[in-house]
């Protein structure tokens, strides 16, 4: 099986829209001309392979690299064909993609979406070409043929009762919030808010964003510890990059031994971290679940046979009492 | 007429008002952050100050070379994170010995940098599209080599590049301290250095008086590229990891400390002092928000509102 890849970068891709367009106009053209040569699209195209355009929000990130992969292995297994591009955080450049895909008149996309509003638009134009729209790991304004994913408040929920378990339900809490206004972000901290309403003896004493970062995030914490020092009991961390940062921050003002850490992805340092009894928990987010069923629902809509318009992925806590299970 | 005494007097006064300006802002932001949160002054946290500005500092004297000869360096971000992912690589435990991975981050840095400078001089592209190229390429390649995932596993060694202190003193600023001097005795006494502020003042001058201008510019970028290669070292020391797509955005806040400094964007105007002084009122800004738990969302506005007010102050105070 034969996966192209395509990493388009900013200037080239500056440089050359006009040209990408023409190209793609031409593209479009010729396979209309061929069309009525082929079978109908619509229904399941039998004797033909069928092809997968998939559109990733940012393959610079460990967790969306595993899901890439998930797909890729999942797709090698049914004999299917995909087709990769890296969308690098910018929701414009992944409504182009979802055009070149509907130029190209592949069978079905799997969007990654970038933003829940900005990503719409690709959802929107893929469905009106009559072409099946899956959206994995989050969600979209826009509803898509089907949505493959976990439920992101599960997730702050899950690491937050962890923390008002560790503390007896009585502390002071802070949290390292991802880049403002994602959909990831929201939820998370959703989640989280809702064990602190029902916990009135935590309290949240500081929230900040570190865009996700862990160099940030670590910045972070050090400004934290000098202005609150140790009446800080928990560290919440909306994901593992910023945690690892944070307990950085705390290891080395030789606070970690008080001071609870907790992030969410389970990336593999975190893990690791976990295992070394550093990071005290994280939040397992099922990248291969996550990939592999987004290509089966894809194909299955494809085939015409039924599917799950809503398969969710449950989340599940990591601590040392279970690392086994997840790290190799 | 003036008197020439009068002019003499202030063209003094605004010699020195630039910089000036600077540290008034600084001490006048710090005096309002004390008041605000009395633990902004405890001698713990202005360590951690100057410590969080190592990184953009190392970055800033660097970009400063270049933002001297007229020229720009938006790749510096992604030429750190490159240097961090190839550092990184070379500091598992007993890989390499240390030097060997911290010169490699620095030489994968002046690489960099080499190439700009090659692409500037030699290809006649501006360097804001130049470094534009660079700063995507590099951080594709460190994508490439850490095939998309961060580089961990490193030696305690090379961690105590950024946790490790001195009688107190942090690593990180020692280094930057380090690079502050030599940059500052370079520029100013050094022939070499005092040509990149020929070149950046009058080009046309500066080739008409002999000075070969293609290869102070060539040095600028290489310069500017160690910075950034440095700068990465140390970044992927204090976060453990060598990650590709670390140091995102850094190249903005460099540009700003040495604008802030006093630097000018249109070359030849600009020292060490000004920059570092720059690069420490950001670290204020950044800190002190994070001490009042400012709200993130007006954290964002009142660093842009004091960056310009910063350099506006300094303007008026300059004309």
């Amino acid at each position: 099986m034969k996966l192209i890849r395509s990493y388009p970068t900013a200037s080239k891709h500056r440089g050359k829209t006009a040209a990408l367009l023409a190209a793609a106009i031409l593209g479009a053209a010729f396979l209309a001309c061929c069309r009525p040569a082929q079978k109908p699209a619509a229904g399941a195209p039998r004797g033909r392979q069928i092809v997968i355009g998939v559109s990733l929000l940012n393959l610079s990130s460990e967790f969306i690299v595993m899901l890439d992969q998930a797909m890729e292995t999942r797709a090698a297994e049914l004999g299917v064909k995909l087709i990769v591009n890296d969308a690098q955080r910018d929701a414009a450049r992944q409504v182009q993609q979802a055009e070149n895909f509907i130029a190209q008149r592949v069978d079905a996309i799997i969007l990654n979406p970038c933003e829940v509003d900005g990503s719409s638009p690709a959802v929107e134009k893929a469905r009106a070409a009559g072409i099946p729209v899956v959206n994995v790991n989050s969600e979209t304004r826009a509803t898509p043929t089907a949505f493959v994913g976990s439920h992101d408040e599960e997730s702050g929920r899950i690491a937050m009762n962890y923390i008002a378990q560790r503390l007896g339900g009585k502390g002071n809490i802070v949290m390292i919030q991802g880049f403002l206004g994602q959909a990831a972000q929201i939820e998370r901290a959703q989640g989280a808010r809702e064990v602190l309403a029902k916990n009135p003896g935590l309290h949240l004493i500081a929230d900040q964003t570190a865009d996700w970062d862990r160099a940030k995030a670590m910045s972070l914490m050090e400004n934290w510890i000098q202005s609150y020092g140790g009446k800080i009991n928990a560290v919440f961390a909306q994901n593992d990059e910023m945690g690892i940062g944070a307990l950085h921050a705390l290891e080395q003002a030789h606070l970690k031994d008080k001071v609870p850490v907790v992030g969410i992805d389970a990336i593999a340092e975190a893990l690791q971290m976990v295992k070394a009894g550093r990071l005290d928990a994280t939040v397992f987010q099922d990248a291969r679940a996550q990939g592999s069923t987004a290509v089966d629902v894809a194909c299955r809509i494809v085939r015409g046979q039924p599917y799950d318009k809503q398969a969710f992925i449950p989340f599940r806590l990591v601590t040392t009492a279970n690392i086994g299970e997840f790290a190799r | 007429m003036e008197n020439p005494a009068t002019v003499s007097l202030m063209h003094r006064y605004r010699r020195i008002a630039g910089p000036y300006m600077l540290v008034i802002a600084l001490v006048a932001i710090g005096a309002i952050l004390a008041v605000l949160n009395p633990r902004f002054l405890a001698p713990a946290n202005l360590v951690n100050v100057i410590r969080q500005i190592s990184i953009n500092g190392i970055l800033a004297i660097g970009v400063t070379y270049v933002l001297l000869t007229g020229g720009v360096d938006l790749s510096l971000g992604s030429v750190a994170a490159l240097a961090g992912v190839f550092a990184a690589s070379l500091a598992h435990p007993g890989a390499a010995p240390l030097a060997a991975a911290v010169l490699a981050g620095i030489f994968a840095g002046s690489g960099c940098g080499l190439v700009n400078g090659i692409v500037v001089t030699r290809g006649r592209v501006p360097s804001f599209i130049a470094t534009l190229g660079m700063m995507t390429a590099a951080r594709g390649l460190a994508l490439v080599v850490s095939q998309g995932r961060p580089v961990t596993g490193l030696s305690p060694g090379f961690a105590q590049i950024a946790a490790g202190d001195c009688l107190g003193i942090p690593y990180p600023v020692l280094i930057l301290v380090a690079v502050a001097a030599l940059s500052h005795v370079f520029l100013r006494h050094v022939w070499a250095g005092r040509y990149i502020y020929a070149v950046g003042g009058n080009e046309n001058a500066a080739r008409a008086s002999g000075i070969d201008v293609d290869r102070v510019k060539l040095l600028a970028y290489v310069a500017c590229g160690a910075a950034a290669g440095l700068g990465g070292v140390v970044l992927a020391s204090r976060i453990t990891a060598g990650q590709p797509n670390a140091a995102f955005g850094y190249e903005l806040d460099a540009i700003a400390a040495a604008v802030i400094g006093g630097t000018s964007l249109s070359g030849g105007v600009g020292t060490v002092s000004g920059t570092l002084l720059g690069a420490l009122l950001i670290g204020e800004i950044n800190n002190g928000l994070d001490l009042l738990n400012v709200s993130s969302y007006y954290q964002q506005i009142a660093k842009g509102l004091i960056i310009v007010g910063a350099v506006c102050a300094q303007q008026r105070a300059r004309k």
